[in-house]
């Protein structure tokens, strides 16, 4: 369903063999300086050229943003209505705005289309001449998620200043110290999301229907990521099955970060330790599905 | 008179003959249907999980019942189901033909080309969308203890057929933009985008929505019309008045798919 597609389509003039850059270097002495630098210009490079590609596909990225902020608009909407005057175990109208708010803008900075490309590159074939680049796949798709959330995440955060400036409910305190804690949990969300997308792509080596699996996955984050309410507001049982998953790591967990509403000691160090053990497990299996699917795909294809 | 039943007898054999070759790619994929129908059963799943979180909180959306609420997502699984059996295999692909120039190929037949790219195929599978979102609507309706009467069916049976000849309008006046924009290869997706309000009857939501979603983007005509009739709110008027809105509709884009075709310039334009 619309839900799941891809951030965006198209990767056209992506293919240019200079695009993985900065391979030539490697020779240019050793030393962590040297290693460090290396990398740098090839994430320079890779940024850059996915910032290129972004340009040509202005529109469509605008129709993306618009299809990822349709769902919670329409949620926080009914909401809205639903807590009326009062409110709704603890929730009243400006914190369902500045939740849904937080939402937004967490799942655009975490928002994960991967798992379509690289079934793409699979299945197309056009994961050979990545291969043949000095350089891991993963970092080419690392790089185009920088450049692309650059951009879309900026330009929300200045909407919502905007929207803000008119709509006190939206507004946040500046406090520095919970904005230093949100950037991190979001990071840390992108990260996570990030992994669990890239290695559901990577099971386009065995089935047909990796892109199927993801749009399961995003179905279930719909309650376990907290993408229709606050978890605090899904029974129990629900919300307790979430908190082990992955699935509040990813999203509520970094909104609720920065709407203060996850604020004690407590509760931040357990959701920091959450995001890392998943960060940690997702990585794993990461490395599992890449290590043996590229075994499976020399042997077919090779 | 006469002209226009042959006419009519034309395209419907033109369809035949389309969708037979559809109809024997489609069965080589049964696995497809397997498939499709577990995907089904889980949205349905998630859609009704999904009010039933809403009504944890509250009695009534907009005044609608849980199950009165359940009814509307069958309708509008049902609605989905023919978006993604029929116009997004079809007036989805207009952008690309537009682009690649290969609508000269649709144009160069003897068919109208509207016609042409509208119904050359037909994604068999999506229809398990259509008869599971019914089968949910009537199992939502007999929770509600409600049997509709014969005249109540056929209001129905109008106001949805009208929510179809809606939808169509939509993505045929949306995918028309093409002409204009062509580097905008994503244009369905704001279609999708504003269907996720029909999840909900218009009544839900606040009073400025609801006013865009009756007037100006006529959502309230796709899910919440149909299922009103159904349950008792309103039969004869609602379906009346959408089928006026269906057909102010689909006039109102016939013509802008027409402007919209001066602007093809074909492929080496």
């Amino acid at each position: 369903m619309s839900a799941g597609r891809p951030a965006r389509t198209g990767n056209a003039g992506r293919d240019g063999p200079n695009a993985a850059g900065g391979g030539t270097a490697a020779t240019a002495g050793g030393g962590h300086l040297a290693g460090a630098r290396l990398w740098l210009g090839r994430y320079a490079a890779l940024i850059r050229a996915g910032w290129l590609v972004d340009v040509q596909y202005r529109a469509a990225i605008a129709i993306w943003l618009v299809l990822g902020i349709a769902q919670p608009v329409f949620t926080l909407a009914i909401w809205w209505v639903v807590a009326g005057e009062g409110d709704v175990e603890g929730f009243g109208r400006a914190d369902f705005a500045r939740y849904f708010f937080a939402v937004m803008l967490v799942n655009q900075a975490t928002n994960a289309w991967d798992v379509w490309y690289i079934d793409r590159w699979i299945r197309e074939g056009e994961l050979n001449f990545r291969l043949a680049r000095p350089i891991d796949p993963l970092h080419e798709a690392i790089a185009d998620n920088l450049a692309y959330k650059g951009k879309t995440v900026t330009l929300f955060v200045l909407v919502w200043a905007a929207i803000a400036a008119f709509w006190p409910a939206v507004r946040l305190p500046l406090d520095p110290t919970r904005l230093a804690l949100a950037v991190a949990a979001l990071v840390l969300g992108a990260a996570i999301r990030f992994l669990t997308s890239y290695a559901n792509g990577l099971l386009a080596f065995w089935t047909t229907r990796a892109t199927a699996i993801a749009e399961l996955h995003w179905g279930l984050s719909l309650f376990l990521a907290g993408r229709i309410a606050p978890l605090s507001l899904l029974p129990p049982a629900v919300a307790a099955v979430a908190g082990v998953l992955w699935f509040p790591y990813m999203i509520a967990f970094p909104a609720e970060v920065l709407t203060g509403d996850v604020a004690t000691a407590d509760a931040l160090l357990r959701g920091f330790g959450w995001q890392l053990f998943w960060l940690a497990a997702w990585t794993v299996v990461y490395l599992l599905v890449w290590t043996r699917g590229l075994r499976k795909y020399g042997a077919v294809g090779g | 008179m006469a002209q226009w039943a042959a006419r009519a007898r034309r395209l419907l054999a033109v369809l035949r003959a389309f969708w037979a070759v559809n109809l024997a790619e489609e069965l080589q994929y049964r696995a497809n249907f397997v498939a499709s129908l577990l995907g089904t059963l889980f949205w349905l799943g998630m859609a009704v999980l999904t009010a039933a979180v809403f009504f944890r909180q509250t009695e009534a959306l907009g005044g609608w019942s849980f199950w009165e609420v359940v009814a509307l997502l069958g309708v509008f699984n049902a609605v989905a189901g023919f978006v993604d059996a029929l116009l997004r295999p079809n007036i989805g692909r207009i952008v690309e033909q537009v682009r690649e120039g290969t609508m000269d190929l649709v144009l160069s037949k003897p068919v109208d080309p509207q016609f042409h790219v509208s119904f050359r195929r037909v994604v068999v599978w999506r229809a398990s969308d259509i008869v599971l979102g019914l089968a949910l609507t009537a199992f939502a309706l007999t929770r509600l203890g409600r049997i509709p009467s014969i005249g109540e069916v056929a209001a129905f049976a109008i106001a949805f057929a009208a929510a179809l000849a809606i939808v169509y309008a939509l993505w045929l006046g949306l995918m028309s933009l093409a002409f204009w924009f062509v580097a905008v290869e994503n244009l369905e997706v704001l279609f999708d985008a504003v269907y996720e309000a029909a999840r909900f009857p218009v009544g839900a939501y606040p009073g400025a929505l609801r006013f865009v979603f009756v007037y100006l983007i006529p959502i309230a005509w796709i899910t919440t019309a149909p299922t009103a009739v159904l349950v008792g709110r309103g039969a004869w008027t609602v379906a009346a008045t959408a089928a006026g809105v269906a057909l102010l509709g689909l006039a109102l884009t016939r013509l802008f798919w027409k402007a919209a075709l001066k602007r093809y310039t074909s492929a080496g334009g």
